[in-house]
């Protein structure tokens, strides 16, 4: 199952997105935070959500760039989790939040600028590999792209690349859902589109 | 009270009077909040003189959507838009209905 949740800032997405997968019946809640904070502004961020989720029951996992890197902590996790309670679903759910951050990372990285062809495909990959190993992920990601000004070629290709990624994504997803004021839009829901 | 939300220049004002003829508007709630935060209110106070403007008779909210563009250079305006979204988040909650408008045509969400 793959889920979509989009929304431009303050839109509530991450709220929507966090009672989404709680209100599903698995037994690990995986958090793939991509967001790095590196000023005092996205610090604040980071706090704000992780008081948002806490008490949800999620496991966080930090990855900016490369997220395959989650699957080995993933399965030392899962390994380690002995509990014989059969009322739950034996799986994995993965939120990560958000699909913007990532797509900037991957596309500024170690001093270089990558292009919007090579981030899509490179995150399509990552996905899917990730997909492979949890086969249940929420993914939040940004309404970037409804504004009126012309941006340098740089800010579009990385809008050119977050706009791809988000068709691709919502190509295979089972349910899209648009965040609006803090109300879902389904857009897509059971594999079809609405 | 009920919301109308959507971008700028999306025929929400003329939604409005067609569909909440009898009702009174708190219009460009998005600029109400913009001027108060420039004054150096806190988001919690813009909250409550909202509320209290709209304590009595019924009360139609129109307000763009600002928050559906890349994040802005300066941190005014990032502050702005996302105390916008959570105001307006916050509202949607006790709204008896909220309606996007696009296109002139409008959505009931809620």
């Amino acid at each position: 199952m793959i889920t979509l949740i989009y929304g431009g800032s303050s839109s509530g997405k991450s709220s929507y997105a966090e009672d989404y997968v709680c209100k599903l019946n698995f037994k690990n809640r995986y958090y793939l935070a991509t967001m790095v904070a590196y000023d005092e502004e996205s610090k604040e961020r980071v706090k704000r959500h992780r008081n948002l989720r806490a008490g949800k029951d999620f496991v966080t996992l930090e990855h900016s760039v490369d997220i395959t890197e989650a699957i080995p902590e993933i399965l030392t996790v899962d390994s380690g989790d002995f509990s014989t309670d059969s009322s739950l679903p034996q799986e994995d759910i993965i939120l990560l939040e958000c699909m913007s951050n990532l797509v900037a990372n991957e596309m500024f990285r170690d001093g270089q600028v990558f292009s919007s062809d090579y981030c899509l495909s490179k995150i399509i990959d990552d996905l899917k590999e990730l997909h492979e190993k949890v086969s249940n992920i929420v993914i939040v990601t940004n309404n970037v792209f409804e504004d009126s000004t012309e941006y340098d070629e740089g800010t579009k290709d990385y809008l050119r690349a977050l706009g791809k990624i988000n068709q691709r994504i919502s190509a295979i997803a089972d349910e899209v859902y648009e965040v609006v004021v803090g109300i879902a839009i389904p857009v897509k829901e059971k594999g079809r589109m609405l | 009270m009920i919301l109308i939300i959507g971008g700028s220049y999306q025929g929400k004002t003329a939604y409005a009077r067609e569909n909440f003829p009898e009702y009174r508007y708190l219009n460009q709630l998005h600029l109400f909040v913009k001027k108060r935060l420039d004054e150096g209110k806190k988001p919690d106070d813009i909250m409550a003189e909202i509320l209290e403007i709209i304590k009595e008779g019924d009360w139609a909210i129109i307000s763009d959507e600002i928050g559906n563009g890349v994040v802005p250079l300066e941190p005014e305006d990032r502050r702005w838009r996302e105390i916008t979204g959570s105001i307006l988040t916050a509202l949607a909650k006790e709204a008896a209905e909220v309606h996007r408008v696009v296109c002139g045509i409008g959505q009931r969400i809620k």
